[in-house]
């Protein structure tokens, strides 16, 4: 891997990185008054005015800023003016729930989308294939929070399969898992199809057909590896719409990632807890990308070339 | 062999005996589980002072008086807790004698020590409190003393009839001294220690809080093995998780989905007023220096907008006889007999669009629209409301524009003439919140960039003389004469008292109160037989 390509890369995601945290600064600085949300609404003046001083919301906006960025250099994203802990602390307290739900459903996406892509692609025009684009269309349009309010309404309210929301065993698993990850199978399923498509009909596969590989063998060695490109790209996609997507379902099944602590912490404008989870969200986007952008370089050494000479 | 036989079992018998003594008083109590829409990320009982923390609280703390609310809903009476006796010794004096044998959960005995320093300057009232959102309820305090190693002593600056109120308030909630200040108070609300029926267990404000029964509680073996109060943000999950037996008691069950609830047999509906008034202010100041002025300075269009309004009729229509509208300002049956007269009505709460038209006519109102700004959901079927009063104040010919925002502090921003808001009257055992405290001079109704009014000069002296009245009499007819005086200037409609809805498990047997506070201790809660 070439030196410069990566130096060029990183430099663009710390770039992009500076530019998010900025940016929502300023948003949450100026658009109200954090105290209004956090504090009842009947505190009086004298109180709301203490908080205002503990908190450093009395000093100029350019005097935060660079207090914030200062401390955010050094490993402090603040202190939660609701929580009153580290950012930090809440934070990783968090991720792994939101990781462990985001793998999952990813995995999940990947096991049903990509084998259910290249049967369509394989047995194309057929009643298997139509049922997958319908399921894969299906799986687009169904909001988050519609499916899973109806997976608790049917496997736990009326079957009393499933329990309804929490965490604890890999029953309460499932249906966040299957929630989050049936858009992304549903994508990975379309993307793989048309990729497939494509690669059947070029010239090495019927090299490889008239030199006798059996039809797995030119499926998944063959026309696999060269169909995989379109569908990185999706996966890369896919886990920003993995984040956005566990905001709700976090929330619908009372899943303790990330996802909620952003809601709440917008609800109650606690801008540092905000601040801090915007940043890793960016980050884990940009990353993403960055490996993506790196496979697509391992998957076809063209493509490596070509961004080097650009 | 027989009698060998008939030995060794009388052995064995006796050898068992202690295991099947054991296993005769296995803990049968139950573990609940309790789904919240959301926990509070303190447990400490003043910064946390708010709905969700509420719920929890009196589990883990006791207060030093309670209101009683077993046989008496509205809980007019004050039990003691923590403190016996209650005394005024001199007009600005009060003596709380505590009681003995009490221990926290942490195996220390509650002193008087214990309970100066949790009323205390250093943790409420100082410059520089530990729990700053103390202030607003302890106000008046000037000294907090232990005088014996079971006696405190409260001087207030003035004389304050309401001190054995606030001794039932959060601000009384005992904390252990040491334990509190070796921790500061933003540890000890992760790790709280209290003397109520539960300890904690453990606690993450994302998830849930685990507490267990204390079992040396002074009041008794605590009911419940265990309580979990356990985020479930979404109703539908927490229906879910109560019909199949997840849940033991789930709470905010929306009004509209009372009668679902009700198809369920083994489920309770429990609907609960609250103490509290959703309403909103008619801003009746001046506009600033280049913008249109405000048409609502005049009083007149005030008292015309509120006689245009057939409050009763819409609170019906929205809520059944859920709740009801208050027939006079500040005439709440919280307040029991002492205040509260079923008879009383307002001098402009009620529904004359004739009389409206004339005060509206001599108010000089030339249809100038109204902006009425209204936080997005947050007092359940406000919009509802706002839409119908929208329609009934263009019959008589004001023109009102509802402008519904996300938040508060959008709703603060002006120009407004109207704005949502409720009112708390828990507080103090009679009116002194919400009429003197919230509409007074230090209330952010007159003194907040959203403040929409300046009491009259007879308003402040009323309720100067109303805060540190004694006798009764004199005070409920001070009270009287300030609600006149507040209904002169109207600054405000009431719309209806707050109503909840709770579920929980047929198979309990559960006393709610008027607050948020849901008391598991063994005076509310039992399994049914």
């Amino acid at each position: 891997m070439n030196l410069r390509f990566l130096g060029m890369k990183a430099f663009r995601t710390a770039l992009t990185l500076w530019l998010v945290v900025t940016f929502v600064f300023v948003v949450l600085r100026t658009s109200g008054d954090p105290l209004v949300s956090l504090l009842p609404a009947d505190s009086e003046p004298e109180v709301i005015a203490y908080y205002r001083t503990l908190w450093g919301l009395d000093r100029p906006l350019p005097v935060q800023y660079l207090r914030y960025m200062a401390a955010v250099f050094q490993g402090d994203f603040g202190i939660s003016l609701r929580d009153t802990r580290p950012v930090i602390d809440l934070v990783t307290e968090r991720v792994p729930a939101t990781a462990l739900l985001g793998l999952t459903a990813l995995a999940l996406a990947l096991m049903v989308g990509v084998p259910l892509g290249i049967l369509a692609a394989v047995r194309r025009n057929t009643l298997l294939d139509r049922l997958t684009m319908a399921f894969a269309v299906l799986g687009f349009a169904i909001p988050n929070f519609f499916l899973g309010i109806l997976m608790i309404l049917t496997f736990s309210l009326t079957l009393r399969w499933l329990p309804s929301s929490g965490t604890g065993t890999p029953w309460h698993l499932i249906m966040p898992a299957c929630t989050l990850g049936l858009a992304t199978a549903g994508a990975l399923a379309r993307f793989t199809r048309s990729s497939m498509l494509e690669v059947l009909r070029r010239p090495y596969m019927r090299t490889a057909q008239a030199k006798g590989v059996a039809p797995g063998g030119r499926i998944l060695r063959h026309a696999l590896p060269n169909a995989a490109i379109p569908v990185v790209t999706v996966l890369g996609f896919s886990l920003g719409g993995l984040i956005g997507g566990a905001i709700v379902t976090e929330t619908v099944f009372a899943w303790p990632g990330v996802g909620r602590l952003l809601v709440s912490a917008v609800a109650a404008r606690d801008l540092a807890v905000v601040q801090g989870l915007v940043l890793l969200i960016a980050a884990t986007m940009v990353i993403a990308n960055l490996v993506v952008d790196l496979l697509y370089g391992l998957l076809d050494p063209r493509i490596r070339v070509a961004s080097v000479d650009a | 062999m027989r009698s060998f036989l008939g030995m060794a079992l009388a052995v064995l018998t006796l050898a068992l005996a202690p295991f099947g003594s054991a296993l005769a008083q296995a803990d049968t109590r139950p573990d609940l589980v309790i789904a919240v829409d959301n926990l509070w990320p303190t447990m400490e009982p003043v910064n946390g002072i708010s709905t969700t923390g509420g719920r929890v609280h009196p589990s883990i703390y006791d207060t030093l008086l309670r209101r009683r609310f077993v046989g008496d809903p509205a809980g007019v009476e004050k039990e003691p807790m923590l403190a016996t006796k209650v005394e005024q010794t001199a007009p600005t004096v009060w003596r709380v004698s505590l009681r003995e044998g009490v221990t926290f959960h942490d195996g220390t005995t509650m002193t008087a020590e214990d309970v100066a320093f949790t009323l205390s300057s250093e943790r409420l009232w100082g410059d520089r409190p530990m729990a700053p959102r103390g202030k607003t309820f302890a106000r008046g305090f000037k000294r907090v003393e232990a005088t014996g190693p079971l006696t405190v002593e409260i001087e207030t600056t003035a004389p304050d009839p309401t001190v054995p109120d606030k001794l039932a308030l959060m601000i009384a909630y005992v904390v252990p001294k040491a334990a509190y200040l070796r921790m500061g108070a933003d540890q000890f609300g992760l790790r709280p220690i209290g003397t109520g029926p539960y300890r904690v267990v453990s606690f993450n404000s994302g998830d849930a809080i685990r507490l267990e029964a204390f079992d040396a509680y002074w009041g008794g073996r605590p009911p419940a093995k265990s309580l979990t109060f356990r985020i479930v943000p979404e109703f539908s999950a927490r229906l879910a998780g109560l019909v199949s037996g997840e849940f033991d008691f789930i709470v905010l069950v929306p009004f509209d989905q009372r009668d679902v609830m009700r198809r369920y047999a083994d489920v309770t509906l429990l609907d609960r007023q609250l103490e509290n008034y959703p309403m909103f202010s008619f801003d009746t100041l001046p506009a600033p220096d280049g913008q249109p002025a405000n048409p609502l300075v005049n009083a007149d269009l005030r008292k015309a907008m509120v006689m245009a309004i057939d409050m009763d009729a819409i609170t019906d229509a929205l809520w059944g006889n859920a709740t009801f509208t208050p027939s006079a300002p500040f005439n709440f049956p919280e307040y029991g007999p002492g205040y509260f007269d079923a008879a009383r009505k307002g001098r402009y709460t009620r529904h004359d669009p004739a009389q409206a038209r004339q005060l509206l006519q001599r108010s000089g109102y030339r249809g100038q629209e109204l902006r009425w700004h209204i936080v997005r959901g947050f007092f359940p079927n406000y919009e509802s409301a706002a839409e119908i009063m929208v329609e009934q104040w263009k019959q008589v010919g004001i023109n009102v524009q509802m402008v519904v925002v996300e938040n508060f502090d959008l709703a603060y921003r002006r120009p407004f003439h109207l704005l949502n808001m409720s009112m708390s009257s828990e507080f103090s055992g009679d009116p002194m919140r919400p009429l003197w405290i919230d509409w007074g001079p230090g209330s952010n109704r007159v003194a907040a960039s959203h403040k929409t009014w300046v009491p009259t000069p007879k308003f402040l002296e009323l309720g100067q003389a109303f805060e540190f009245e004694n006798d009764p009499a004199k005070r409920k007819a001070l009270y009287l004469q300030l609600v006149e005086e507040w209904e002169t200037v109207t600054p405000a409609m009431y719309l209806w008292r707050t109503v909840v809805s709770y579920a929980h498990k047929k198979r309990y047997e559960w006393t709610s109160t008027s607050s948020e506070a849901m008391r598991f201790d063994a005076a509310h809660f039992k399994v049914a037989r």
